[in-house]
């Protein structure tokens, strides 16, 4: 059967790496963006921002008039542009570390180019919007009922992606209303909390999360009275697909091509009851006109990994397996 | 439905064992950007097929379109005759865009060949002859253009997908009694 238990090692391998130079980087960058989000609001007196200015007058002479009465602003008020200029420069420079955590943590596969870009541009648009309704009761009703006139929908790759899209709208918000001090919280605890999760891998493993939970220090699944009479859903009653999170390459969807699938499968799952770690029958494909397929996930023990796995499974399931394809990889 | 015409003989590149249950054969052009592409998946059938795969390669330069398609070809050549013809092969595929005559003597010395002998052989006539014969043979065999593949000696008219290239090679090989 396979291993269920909760080791300090299978902690250990599921735990990814965040280097030091990672987090070294995103301290100097908090730093500095701090200081520089500092040295602006020093520079811009915003204690009193002007009016939102009327459009400037389209002669020549009308405009300078106009510039000049903005730039008269100083030093006992910013005008409303250079107000919200600096927010969104604040905005900018917090979220992008939400981008950087973001490729950090995902996979290629996982990975959503469009994702990023809109997570830095979006705090950007919420904090403009945001300035422009300032206090209007008015403009926040038209806002919502152009909102409510378009349709935004996109179907996101993973859904924790909705995360940092919330993640950036939070910045945004926080940056329009002049909460730069909230901003930046939100954007440090967000990259914490995040690489967080993501270097424990939390939940990955349902036997893991429920034994570190919900059961007393040292014991495991295997002493939940039941438990193991549970139905499988398909396989050996490993119940449990490892996700394809695969810090150290061992976890794979394997497709096994066979020549028929009831002679085969007792033999690949011998395979994988001695060489895998956990393993899940996930499909099988059979019937006239198919090549009868059984798709496994599987994490490879340590001390034989995938690819001796796929090996083993061509020479001791053979001649039923013809092929073991891992098509993520 | 065509035939692979000469079958795979050992004159061919050839990769896997020889009582393998499926044997692939492409006839490629290293400067084609469809056989760049297949190239991962013809790696991955080779690993997830294991001894039930031998794979041949054959040239087919497309001169007209890509200028240093035959130059490449002749390239691995070379190598082949210092042993290297699977890694030089492997590396042309994977730099499509570092093809010319510098490129592939770079790639010689990078891939630890003798670089005179290299640069001695790449006109040899013997070269030009064995391509020449591999072009005839794609001609004889119904090849029109690369990437073509032969599964055991039958023309793949599918798509160049991984899934169902894979398919196509599972069939054939499960089509074989071992």
């Amino acid at each position: 059967m396979a291993q269920h238990r909760m080791s300090s090692e299978a902690a250990q391998t599921a735990a990814r790496e965040i280097g030091r130079l990672t987090i070294l980087r995103l301290t100097v960058y908090y730093v500095m963006a701090g200081i520089l989000i500092m040295c602006l609001s020093a520079l811009l007196p915003l204690g009193s921002i002007g009016p939102i200015p009327a459009e400037p007058p389209a002669d020549m002479q009308g405009a300078i008039e106009w510039f000049k009465g903005q730039v008269a602003m100083f030093p006992k008020g910013a005008p409303v542009w250079l107000d919200a200029l600096f927010q969104m420069i604040a905005a900018f420079l917090l979220v992008l570390p939400l981008a950087f955590v973001y490729v950090r943590t995902r996979t290629r596969l996982k990975f959503d180019h469009s994702l990023i870009q809109t997570v830095i541009v979006l705090p950007i648009v919420v904090t403009a919007i945001l300035v422009v309704v300032r206090d209007s009761l008015a403009l926040a009703f038209s806002l919502a009922g152009i909102v409510a006139a378009v349709r935004f929908r996109n179907t996101l790759k993973e859904s924790g992606d909705a995360v940092y899209i919330f993640g950036s709208i939070g910045i945004g918000f926080a940056s329009g209303i002049h909460a730069i001090s909230v901003a930046g919280v939100l954007s440090v605890v967000f990259v914490v909390v995040e690489l967080a999760l993501w270097k424990f891998d939390f939940s990955a493993e349902f036997e893991r999360t429920f034994a570190r939970l919900c059961l007393p220090s040292g014991a495991d699944m295997a002493d939940v009275p039941g438990y193991r009479d549970e139905p499988a859903p398909a396989g050996n009653g490993a119940g449990q697909a490892h996700p394809d999170r695969d810090g150290a390459g061992r976890s794979a969807l394997l497709r096994i091509y066979v020549d028929q699938v009831d002679a085969a499968r007792p033999k690949i799952e011998a395979v994988l009851e001695r060489d895998a770690k956990h393993w899940t029958l996930e499909q099988i494909v059979a019937g006239t006109g198919n090549t009868p397929e059984l798709t496994y996930r599987v994490r490879a023990r340590k001390s034989v990994g995938l690819d001796a796995l796929r090996e083993h499974l061509l020479r001791d399931a053979a001649p039923h397996v013809v092929a073991a394809d891992a098509p993520e990889s | 439905m065509s035939t692979l015409s000469p079958p795979v003989s050992e004159r061919d590149h050839v990769v896997g064992p020889a009582d393998a249950r499926v044997t692939l054969v492409e006839y490629g052009d290293f400067e084609c950007p469809f056989c760049g592409a297949l190239h991962p998946v013809v790696q991955a059938a080779r690993k997830s097929f294991g001894g039930n795969l031998r794979f041949a390669f054959r040239h087919f330069p497309l001169r007209s379109s890509h200028p240093h398609a035959l130059a490449s070809a002749k390239a691995a050549e070379a190598a082949g005759e210092q042993g290297k013809f699977w890694e030089m092969h492997d590396r042309l595929y994977r730099r499509q865009t570092e093809l010319t005559d510098t490129d592939l003597e770079r790639h010689a010395r990078e891939l630890g060949l003798d670089v005179d002998r290299f640069r001695g052989s790449l006109g040899a006539r013997a070269h030009e002859v064995r391509i020449r014969e591999d072009l005839a043979s794609a001609s004889q065999s119904g090849a029109k253009g690369t990437p073509s593949l032969f599964i055991n000696g039958e023309f793949y008219e599918g798509p160049l997908e991984r899934e169902a290239i894979f398919a196509a090679l599972a069939r054939a090989a499960l089509a074989v009694v071992p």
